[in-house]
């Protein structure tokens, strides 16, 4: 593997983008979430810190860091501190297989007549694009299970384990349906690297031969089974409500992280929140066409490729705002409604869709 | 240089979590320690130019499978009880055992040059090619596996149904 220069600062540039990008969606959204529940329930929210309380994260952060951080004489030391770091793992690298916008050359740099960099270079905004795309991700995602698990099991609280048993038996169930609705994008665009997902909806195509639609995988009906699968699963996955069982607060006082303080429950907060980051942009990548414009052919230059991360930001904080909607709306199901509409509802329903839309592919009408 | 840095200390990891399996008295820090060790093994995956592989790995195994073990333990809240101690048998058999597979292991890779072999022609172990394998050269191993796979599900079927009716 041959290493130059450009090559590892061009990589540096994308991570660092990456890692500000997602650890600034958490005390963003916690306010978005607060503003957001406050405004469905009527009532003001916490409006007191800065402007609109904008700045009411930085004060929830500072308490944070100067809260005791408390051990519970009963658990297991080294898990315990352990737990939060494999919950935030997943989170962070999940997103790093998703294109967040469109390639461009890199043009060449000339300053007191020499030249810093030749150009000819093309700038591909996604951190890693490997072969694998997307199974990386389920296969990071299905790591994310393990920081829950642990946290339960070392707390020594039996609130905790409850959350854990429940989060484990939830997130390996819905893992699969999650996965096979994933599978109906995948075989629409024949490869599992996610920029070739994002290509093949860039195109267009046209309802009843008139009106012209980007080809999202949203606009096209053999795709809507398998997103309402996926979109449902992914609530699951994130444990956000309706799905909640981990922490269900009326039940398990906190569930997982009952006994958490300081730092340690940021990071799970943290967690939480980058992980519906990552959810929702796959989502965004697999079935609203990742960082296409529609109707605009994007020409590739500098401010056009600008344009789509900024679409795609976009995208992905319009899901975020659903998430936040969804979670204050729709009350929390019962534990076995959950489970059987788990595997018997959506895992059969997947199969069934994965050969609906291997048929469509099949006739060449995706 | 940098690929055989990267070998050597996640073949590092991957013994000396596997080790931790062995020798640690707790089964839950077993469990994960499991788990770590073939994560380590999936970038060996990735080093032998496997990347769809040390995905299903990770996703199979890590994921998935030792999510299960994990489950089972938590939920049966295994205590390290007094065992018996063992028999001189069954140390001897241990011991040898082990030894014997040590000694084997140590012969192969000095006589038939482990880390000189290279794969010859070129290597296609993408998720296209691992398919059309599946379905055209291996399908009949593939279809008996399904089948074993069906088998052992009626069977966990049949067992746990029969102790709901007793």
């Amino acid at each position: 593997m041959p290493f130059d220069a450009t090559d590892i600062t061009l990589s540096l540039v994308k991570i660092s983008v990456v890692l500000a990008a997602l650890l600034n969606v958490t005390p963003i959204m916690v306010w978005v979430e607060r503003r957001g529940s406050a405004y469905i329930q009527d009532r003001p929210g916490p409006n007191r810190v800065g402007p609109l309380g904008l700045f009411q994260s930085f004060a929830d952060a500072l308490k944070f860091i100067l809260k005791e951080d408390v051990i519970p004489e009963q658990a297991h030391k080294w898990l315990y501190t352990l737990a939060p770091m494999f919950g935030l793992l997943p989170a962070l690298t999940t997103i790093s297989v998703i294109p967040w916008g469109q390639p461009f050359l890199l043009p060449a740099k000339r300053m007191f007549g020499r030249t810093f960099f030749e150009g000819g270079r093309e700038f591909e905004p996604i951190v890693a694009n490997v072969d694998i795309g997307i199974l990386l991700i389920f296969a990071l995602a299905s790591l994310g299970v393990y920081g829950i698990v642990t946290a339960g099991w070392a707390s020594s609280n039996k609130y905790s384990l409850f959350g854990a048993i429940r989060a484990s038996a939830q997130m390996i169930s819905y893992e699969l349906s999650l996965t096979l609705a994933a599978v109906s994008v995948l075989l629409a665009a024949g490869s599992l690297r996610l920029t070739d997902v994002v290509a093949q909806q860039t195109e267009y195509l046209y309802l009843f031969n008139v009106i012209k639609l980007p080809a999202w995988n949203i606009c096209s009906p053999a795709m809507w089974l398998s997103f309402i699968i996926f979109g449902i699963s992914a609530f699951a996955e994130t444990n956000r409500l309706p799905f909640d069982f981990a922490e269900a607060e009326a039940e398990l006082v906190a569930g997982y992280h009952t006994e958490y303080s300081s730092m340690k429950f940021a990071l799970f907060f943290m967690a939480e929140y980058m992980s519906m980051a990552a959810i929702s942009a796959l989502t965004v990548t697999l079935y609203f066409g990742g960082w296409d414009i529609p109707y605009w052919n994007e020409p590739g230059t500098w401010w056009s490729s600008l344009a789509t991360m900024l679409f795609f930001g976009a995208k992905v904080t319009a899901l975020l705002l659903v998430f936040v909607w969804v979670r204050w709306t729709i009350p929390r199901l019962k534990y076995d409604i959950l489970m059987r509409l788990g595997w018997k509802v959506f895992l059969p329903l997947a199969i069934v869709n994965i050969v609906i839309v291997a048929f469509f592919v099949a006739k060449h009408w995706i | 240089m940098f690929e055989f840095a990267i070998f050597f200390f996640f073949a590092a990891v991957a013994v000396i979590f596997a080790l931790v399996v062995v020798l640690h008295r707790n089964p839950v820090v077993g469990a994960l320690a499991l788990v770590a060790s073939f994560f380590a093994l999936a970038v060996m995956y990735v080093l032998l130019e496997a990347p769809f592989l040390a995905a299903l790995q990770v996703i199979v195994y890590a994921g998935a499978i030792m999510v299960l073990f994990l489950f089972v333990i938590m939920l049966l809240n295994l205590q390290h009880q007094h065992e018996e101690p063992t028999r001189p048998v069954q140390q001897f058999l241990g011991y040898s055992g082990s030894a014997a597979f040590v000694i084997g292991l140590v012969y192969y890779i000095v006589k038939f040059g482990v880390f000189a072999m290279r794969p010859e022609g070129p290597f296609n172990s993408d998720a296209m090619h691992i398919g059309i394998q599946l379905f055209q050269a291996y399908i009949f191993p593939f279809e008996m596996v399904s089948i074993l796979l069906l088998a052992a599900i009626v069977g966990a079927l049949l067992l746990s149904q029969r102790s709901v009716a007793r």
